[in-house]
């Protein structure tokens, strides 16, 4: 047969269907899988970034306003009586458990100062430890897509260039026009899966450094109001 | 988290919605047709090899030395017929020709061509015709023509003296005299100085270098086979396993052998001997060989091994 016959006559047949969809849809079961497993991967990964990116800026808001009221020079009392009636997080729940500590230890006929710095530093630490929980929560899952989606990407690969082999094997022709489709799609896995991983890594890296951070600062802002609240017991006693 | 989860799925829904939209289908790879070429292997040899032929002339298509000065090669006719009238003339003529010198003796032997069948007419008339010389050859040419033609590669003047096979024939008819022939040898021989007399004009090439034509493997074998057919290897003799003879044998353009073939190795095999006449023989008695008279230049001269390991399936 004439070569030029030969190769307009086998690239006749896979072509025109390279598109996303008929990638995905001609894939192998095994490869479809994946690649819904990498994609819902990535929604979530992003769904984490958004949630932990708005966390951080709201709690850095936070932060940033209790600090500018703290330091005022406005009274405990006042500003405990304020915020003790709603919901508060990071400095300002550090704040109300050490002040709701001091007061129950003025409470009642036998004040309870004799430790009571160490019980406001205990309570103080738990509370930033969930605090810091709370701001580093589903930050492991970003870790874990960045690090295993790749390889999950890369299994729908091996997968997709096994079948297209077996395509060489069952055609008994080494065309590339045969091996090609096989080859895309396996390709679209890898694609997939570093599409998940490199934001997640990314997104990795920035969020936990940013919770560490908060975190920090929070502890400062703990050991400052700790030597705040030992003067004031040592004052009284 | 709900926003997250909200703003991430309208994200990537956005991404693919814009690869669709971008990216809607691969653009068909288009190939221009090739066309096929076709490859021939050519051996480097028939380019690299000097070509036969005159430092001083032309290229040509046809290798060709340039043709012996004396103009009589290119009468000579190689058939064995012409040969054996070749002698006649020479006895008609003994007398005449030692009188012009040397040099008329090419001239007897133009007379040659008259052909075989009118002998006792031809004879006579070109024997008288001898001491005019150039002006009869030109004659008797024409009417030889029939035998120049088939061979256009010529004879070479050598060969011609000595094929003992085919005169052996002939002669009885006439009164056959060894010394004769003897003296015809020692005649011919210096007119024979060029090793490829050509009627074409001289070609740009060297003297040593080969001629263009060769046999083909398979032209080879052919001849190897019309050979063994008629070999009996001296089957029994000790060490026959090495009793490899090599024959040169010269061929005359119709395949008939044209001189007695060459033994060209030797051996301290007692039966060497016996082994080599067996191939001798072998090569008398199959001829005439059916070659490609095309390639008569290639098959001039043959070497032919003949080892009985092969026939006596060693």
């Amino acid at each position: 047969m004439n070569p030029v016959e030969l190769a307009q006559t086998t690239l006749a047949a896979p072509q025109g269907d390279m598109s996303f969809f008929a990638l995905f849809l001609q894939a192998h079961l095994v490869v479809k899988l994946v690649m819904l497993g990498l994609v819902v991967a990535s929604i979530w990964c992003w769904a984490i970034i958004v949630d932990k990116w708005l966390l951080f800026t709201r709690t850095k808001r936070q932060m940033n306003r209790f600090e500018t009221v703290f330091w005022s020079g406005q009274s405990l009392e006042e500003l405990y009586r304020t915020l003790s009636g709603r919901a508060n997080h990071s400095m300002a729940a550090l704040f109300i458990a050490a002040m709701r500590e001091w007061k129950r230890s003025h409470e009642g006929a036998r004040p309870a100062i004799a430790s009571l710095r160490q019980r406001i530093d205990r309570v103080m630490d738990v509370t930033i430890a969930r605090e810091a929980e709370r701001l580093e929560a589903r930050l492991l899952v970003l870790a874990t897509v960045g690090s295993a989606a790749p390889f999950i990407g890369l299994f729908g690969t091996v997968w997709g260039i096994m079948t297209s082999f077996q395509a060489i094997a069952t055609s008994k022709n080494t065309n590339l026009a045969v091996v090609a489709p096989g080859i895309a799609e396996a390709l679209l896995a890898t694609a997939l899966g570093l599409l998940a991983a490199i934001p997640a890594v990314i997104a990795y890296n920035k969020l936990s450094a940013d919770a560490g951070k908060l975190a920090a600062r929070m502890e400062g802002f703990a050991d400052e109001f700790s030597a705040i609240l030992s003067r004031q017991i040592d004052e009284r006693s | 988290m709900r926003v997250g989860l909200i703003a991430s799925t309208a994200g990537h829904l956005a991404v693919l919605l814009w690869g669709v939209m971008s990216f809607p289908d691969a653009k068909p790879f288009e190939i221009a047709p090739v066309d096929s070429l076709p490859v021939d292997l050519v051996p480097v040899s028939e380019l690299t090899r000097l070509r036969i032929g005159e430092k001083t002339a032309e290229v040509r298509e046809v290798e060709a030395t340039r043709p012996t000065e004396k103009p009589v090669e290119q009468p000579k006719a190689e058939e064995k017929p012409a040969e054996t009238e070749a002698k006649r003339p020479n006895q008609a003529t003994p007398a005449p020709t030692p009188a012009p010198t040397p040099e008329p003796t090419p001239a007897p032997e133009r007379p040659v061509p008259p052909e075989p069948q009118p002998q006792p007419v031809a004879p006579e008339p070109p024997a008288p015709k001898a001491e005019p010389e150039p002006a009869p050859t030109p004659a008797p040419e024409p009417e030889k023509k029939v035998a120049e033609t088939p061979p256009p590669p010529t004879v070479r003047p050598r060969s011609k003296p000595t094929p003992p096979a085919q005169p052996q024939r002939e002669r009885p008819r006439e009164n056959f005299n060894p010394n004769e022939i003897a003296a015809l040898l020692n005649k011919v021989e210096p007119a024979g100085g060029a090793s490829s007399n050509s009627t074409q004009p001289a070609s740009l090439g060297s003297r040593q270098g080969q001629s263009g034509v060769t046999m083909s493997q398979s032209e080879i074998d052919a001849l190897r086979g019309q050979i063994s057919r008629c070999w009996n290897p001296p089957a029994g003799a000790a060490g026959a396993g090495d009793l490899n003879v090599r024959l040169k044998v010269f061929l005359t353009p119709g395949g008939e052998v044209d001189q007695r073939p060459e033994i060209m190795n030797s051996s301290n095999n007692p039966s060497f001997g016996i082994a080599a006449e067996s191939a001798r023989r072998a090569v008398l008695r199959c001829a005439p060989y059916s070659l490609p008279a095309a390639k008569y230049d290639a098959w001039r001269e043959v070497i032919i091994n003949f080892d009985p390991r092969e026939l006596l399936g060693g």
